[in-house]
C-alpha cells in the first residue's frame, strides 16, 4: 500500500499502529468507566467527562481519545478517495487531515443519536447530553466541511460568464475573488475578536443541565477555521495559477466513479 | 450614510457582478454583508475599535446558524442517501414492483414513478435517484421499445420528486431560513407531492392508452401468474406484511404494558398505538390478516406472493423509521435522519452488502456536499443579518406592498422570479438569498386575497409559500439550460441520447409541474388538508 501513500511514506505503518493502539486504549478505558458506572457509587458519567479537572482517569481517557483521533485522521488522509482532487502542498494536506477528522465525526454523531433514541425510547431514560454533544460536534463538522470543500474546490460557483472570459480576465477574477475573501475574513475577525476572546477566556457554557462550553469553544474555532479557509483560498490561487483552465459544465457535478460504483452494485447478483 | 434604496441596489448589482466573475456563492454573500455594513455605518465606528463594533454581527450570525440543531439533519440525510445509493435496495424494489405491473400498458414507466415516490419518501435529495432510475429503468424501457421522450421524462421528472415528498432537504432549509415549523411543512407538502406524482402517472396511463405504440408490452413469461391470480397473490403479500407489522406493534404495546409506561396519565400525550386500550384493535387486525392469508388467499399463493414482493419490505421499513419517527412523535427531524442512516446501514448489513469502503466513501461524499451546502448558508446568514440590521427587508416589503399591485399579481411575479432564477442557480442559493426578502412581503399581503378559489389562514401562509417554493424548485430541476436532472441522466444514458433529446422529453412533464403549481396557487387550502 506504500505506493498509494500521499505524504506519510514509510511512517504510514507506524501511524496506523499508533491509531490502533490508542483506539484500543480508549475503548478499554471506556469499558472501565462504564463498568465503574454500573458497579460503584463513585463514578464518572458524561457530566464529569467534560469537567476533567482533578479526575486523572477522565483526563487519560480524553487524551487517548484525542490522540487516537489525530492518528486516525493522519492515517486516513494518507489515502486519496476516488472522488477527491489531489492534495498539493502543505495547506492542502492540513485541510484534508482536518476533513478526515470531520468525516469520522459525522459517523460519531449518528452513533450518539442512535444511543439517545434507544435510551430514550426503549429504556425511557433520555440522556441530558446527547443533543448538546451532537450540536457541539456538528459545529466542527460544518466548519471543517467548508475548509475541505475549499480544498476540493467544490464550493458553489456560477461559471456561465466566467467560462466565456479570456485567460487574463479569468486570472483577474480569481485574484479579485480571493482578495474579497481575505477582506471578509479581515472584517469578520475585526468585528468578532473581542467577543470570541472573552468567551474563550471565560469558557462560556451553554447554560443547560450538561452545560458544555459550546460558545467558549465554537466562537474562537469559527474565527480560526475561517482564517484557515482564507489561507486555503490563497493557496488554491497559487497552486492553480499555471494550471490549464478547464471548461465547466453542470456535468462536472457528476462523478464517474460514483456511477461506476452504483452500476457495480446493480449488476451484482443479477 | 447611504440611503437604504441605493444600498439595496448596490448589493443586488454587487451580487450579480461577483457571481459573474465566478466567486463562490457563499463568500460572495459574505463579502456583500461587509459592504452593506460599510455603506451604512461611518468608518470610524466600523473600524475604529479592533474587536468590536457593528462588524461583530457577522460572527454572531454565523455562530447562530451553526448552532441550529435542525441543521445537523442535513449531513445526516446526505449520509443516508449516499449509503442508500450503494445498497441493492433500489434494484430489488424495482424487480418486485415490476412483477406486479409487467402486464399493464406503460407498466415500467408507472413502476418508475411509483419507485421514485417510495425513494423520495426515504430520503430528500435528488441526483442519486435520477442516476439509479436511469441505470435500472432506462435500459428496460428502451429495450422494450418505449417512446424515448416518455422514458426520459418519466425518469427525470419522477426522480426529482425527492425534494417534494417529505423528508425534503429544500423544505428543511426553507424552515431554517424562515423559522417555520419543518414538521408542518412536511405535512403540508404531502398532498401536493402526491398530486404531482399522480399527475405523472395519469399522464403516462392516458398517453399509452391513446397510443399503445408508445409503450409495447413485454412478451408474457410462460408460467407466470396472470390477472386475478396475481391480484390474489398481491393481497396475500400485503396481508402477510400487515401480519408482521401488527405483530411488531403488539409486542411493542405489550412491552409498554409490562414496563407500565403506557399508563394513562394527566397532561401526557398517549403513545400512538401503544396504549392498553389499543391492544384489542391490534389483535383484531392481526387476526383479520391471518384469516386472509390462510383462508382467502391460501398459504401457497401467499408464499409465492411474498417471494415476488419482498423487495418492497426494506424500503417500507426505512420509510417507517424516518417518517414514523417524525410523525409518531418519537423524535425530531434530526434524530429521524440519524435513525434513517442507521436503518439503511443495518439493512445493508443484513443483505451482506455493507463494507467499510462503502461507509467511508459515503462519509467523504457527505462531507463534500455538506461543505458545499452549509457554507452558502454561512455567507447568506451573514448577509441576511447585515441587511436586516440596516432595515433592508422592511424597506423592500414597504415598497412592494405600497406599490398598490394586486396581491396575486405580486405572487405571480415572485413565481416568475423563482422560475427564472431556478434556471441558473441552485435551490440553496435561492432559498437563502431570496426568501429573506420575499417571505416578509408575502406575510404582509392580506391572507384572504391569496388564492382564487379558497384561502388559507394567515398563520399558514408561510407554510403555503414554502410548498409553493418547493414546487417551483421541481421545475428548476428540469428546466433548460442547466436542469441538473438532465445532466444526471445524460451521464448514465446511452451515448446516442443527446442533451437536447433529454430536454425535449421534459417538456410535457414541465407542463405537468406548472399545472400542479397553478393548483397550489388557485386553491391554497390543499396544504391544510393534513395539517
Amino acid at each position: 500500500m506504500q505506493e498509494n501513500s500521499l505524504y506519510l511514506g514509510r511512517f504510514r505503518g507506524q501511524v496506523k499502529t499508533g491509531m490502533i493502539i490508542f483506539a484500543a486504549i480508549t475503548v478499554a478505558l471506556y469499558v472501565l468507566l462504564v463498568g465503574l458506572r454500573i458497579f460503584t457509587e463513585e463514578s464518572y458519567g458524561m457530566f464529569e467527562m467534560i469537567r476533567p479537572a482533578g479526575r486523572p482517569l477522565v483526563q487519560v481517557t480524553l487524551a487517548c481519545f484525542a490522540i487516537a483521533m489525530i492518528f486516525a485522521s493522519l492515517f486516513l488522509a494518507d489515502t486519496k478517495g476516488a472522488i477527491e482532487t489531489y492534495p498539493d502542498g502543505f495547506f492542502d494536506m492540513v485541510s484534508v487531515v482536518l476533513g478526515r477528522f470531520a468525516m469520522i465525526m459525522v459517523a460519531f454523531i449518528v452513533l450518539v443519536m442512535f444511543y439517545e433514541v434507544v435510551s430514550r425510547y426503549v429504556f425511557s431514560r433520555p440522556t441530558l447530553w446527547a443533543n448538546e454533544l451532537s450540536l457541539w460536534i456538528a459545529c466542527f463538522v460544518f466548519l471543517l466541511a467548508g475548509l475541505y470543500a475549499m480544498q476540493q474546490r467544490s464550493h458553489i460557483r456560477i461559471y456561465i460568464i466566467y467560462d466565456m472570459m479570456p485567460r487574463w480576465a479569468k486570472k483577474t477574477s480569481d485574484v479579485v475573488s480571493v482578495l474579497l475573501i481575505v477582506g471578509f475574513t479581515f472584517a469578520l475577525v475585526w468585528g468578532g475578536y473581542t467577543d470570541a476572546e472573552n468567551r474563550f477566556l471565560r469558557m462560556e457554557t451553554f447554560g443547560t443541565a450538561w452545560d458544555p462550553p459550546i460558545p467558549g469553544i465554537i466562537k474562537p474555532a469559527l474565527l480560526i477555521v475561517i482564517i484557515l479557509v482564507c489561507l486555503q483560498a490563497v493557496s488554491n490561487l497559487i497552486a492553480d495559477w499555471n494550471k490549464e483552465p478547464e471548461a465547466h459544465s453542470p456535468a462536472d457535478e457528476i462523478d464517474e466513479t460514483e456511477i461506476e460504483n452504483i452500476r457495480r452494485t446493480l449488476e451484482e447478483k443479477n | 450614510m447611504v440611503d437604504i434604496g441605493t444600498l439595496s441596489l448596490i448589493v443586488l448589482l454587487g451580487m450579480f457582478a461577483l457571481l459573474a466573475i465566478g466567486m463562490p456563492l457563499g463568500f460572495a454573500s459574505a463579502f456583500l454583508a461587509v459592504v452593506t455594513l460599510a455603506l451604512k455605518f461611518p468608518p470610524d465606528l466600523l473600524w475604529g475599535d479592533f474587536g468590536r463594533g457593528p462588524l461583530s454581527v457577522l460572527a454572531q450570525a454565523v455562530y447562530r446558524q451553526m448552532t441550529n440543531y435542525v441543521l445537523i439533519s442535513v449531513p445526516l440525510f446526505i449520509f443516508m442517501a449516499a449509503l442508500l445509493e450503494r445498497s441493492g435496495i433500489a434494484r430489488d424494489m424495482y424487480s418486485s414492483l415490476n412483477v406486479w405491473m409487467s402486464r399493464t400498458r406503460g407498466g415500467i414507466a408507472i413502476v418508475t414513478s411509483i419507485m421514485a415516490v417510495i425513494m423520495a419518501a426515504m430520503s430528500g435529495i435528488i441526483g442519486g435517484e435520477v442516476v439509479l432510475l436511469g441505470l435500472i429503468a432506462l435500459p428496460q424501457m428502451l429495450r422494450l421499445g418505449y417512446d424515448r421522450n416518455l422514458a426520459i421524462g418519466t425518469i427525470c421528472a419522477s426522480g426529482s420528486l425527492g425534494t417534494m415528498i417529505p423528508p425534503s432537504i429544500v423544505l428543511i432549509f426553507y424552515g431554517l431560513v424562515t423559522e417555520t415549523s419543518i414538521k408542518a411543512l412536511f405535512t403540508a407538502s404531502f398532498l401536493p407531492g402526491f398530486m404531482l406524482a399522480s399527475f405523472f402517472i395519469l399522464y403516462i396511463i392516458i398517453r399509452t392508452r391513446m397510443n399503445p405504440s408508445l409503450a409495447p408490452l413485454p412478451d408474457p413469461v410462460p408460467g407466470e401468474a396472470e390477472g386475478r391470480e396475481k391480484s390474489l397473490m398481491f393481497l396475500g403479500f400485503l396481508s402477510r406484511f400487515a401480519m408482521w407489522v401488527t405483530g411488531v406493534l403488539l409486542v411493542r404495546a405489550l412491552f409498554f404494558t409490562v414496563l407500565g409506561e403506557n399508563k394513562v396519565r394527566e397532561n401526557q400525550d398517549p403513545i400512538p398505538l401503544g396504549m392498553v386500550s389499543d391492544i384489542p384493535w391490534i389483535v383484531g387486525a392481526f387476526l383479520i390478516f391471518t384469516l386472509i392469508v390462510f383462508v382467502v388467499v391460501g398459504r401457497e399463493r401467499t408464499a409465492k406472493g411474498w417471494e415476488m414482493g419482498k423487495g418492497l419490505i426494506a424500503p417500507i421499513v426505512v420509510i417507517g423509521v424516518v417518517l414514523g419517527s417524525i410523525y409518531g412523535g418519537i423524535t425530531g427531524i434530526t434524530e429521524a435522519a440519524g435513525m434513517g442512516a442507521i436503518a439503511v446501514f443495518v439493512i445493508g448489513m443484513i443483505r451482506r452488502e455493507m463494507t467499510f469502503e462503502i461507509v467511508w466513501d459515503s462519509l467523504i461524499r457527505t462531507l463534500r456536499s455538506t461543505g458545499t451546502i452549509i457554507w452558502v448558508t454561512i455567507g447568506a446568514a451573514a448577509l441576511a443579518a447585515a441587511y436586516t440590521l440596516v432595515g433592508g427587508p422592511t424597506y423592500v416589503a414597504n415598497m412592494i406592498v405600497g406599490a398598490d399591485m394586486p396581491t396575486m399579481g405580486i405572487i405571480l411575479v415572485m413565481m416568475f422570479v423563482f422560475l427564472i432564477m431556478g434556471m441558473f442557480m441552485d435551490w440553496v442559493g435561492i432559498v437563502l438569498l431570496i426568501m429573506p426578502v420575499f417571505l416578509p412581503i408575502v406575510l404582509r399581503l392580506p391572507a384572504e386575497e391569496i388564492g382564487f378559489l379558497g384561502h388559507v389562514e394567515a398563520r399558514y401562509v408561510a407554510v403555503w409559500f414554502g410548498v409553493v417554493f418547493c414546487m417551483n424548485m421541481q421545475v428548476s430541476f428540469l428546466s433548460p439550460p442547466f436542469g441538473p436532472a438532465a445532466f444526471y441522466l445524460k451521464s448514465v444514458a446511452p451515448p446516442e441520447i443527446s442533451l437536447t433529446d433529454i430536454f425535449r422529453g421534459f417538456l410535457p412533464f414541465i407542463a405537468l409541474q406548472l399545472l400542479a403549481l397553478s393548483v397550489l396557487l388557485i386553491w391554497p387550502p390543499i396544504i391544510t388538508v393534513f395539517l
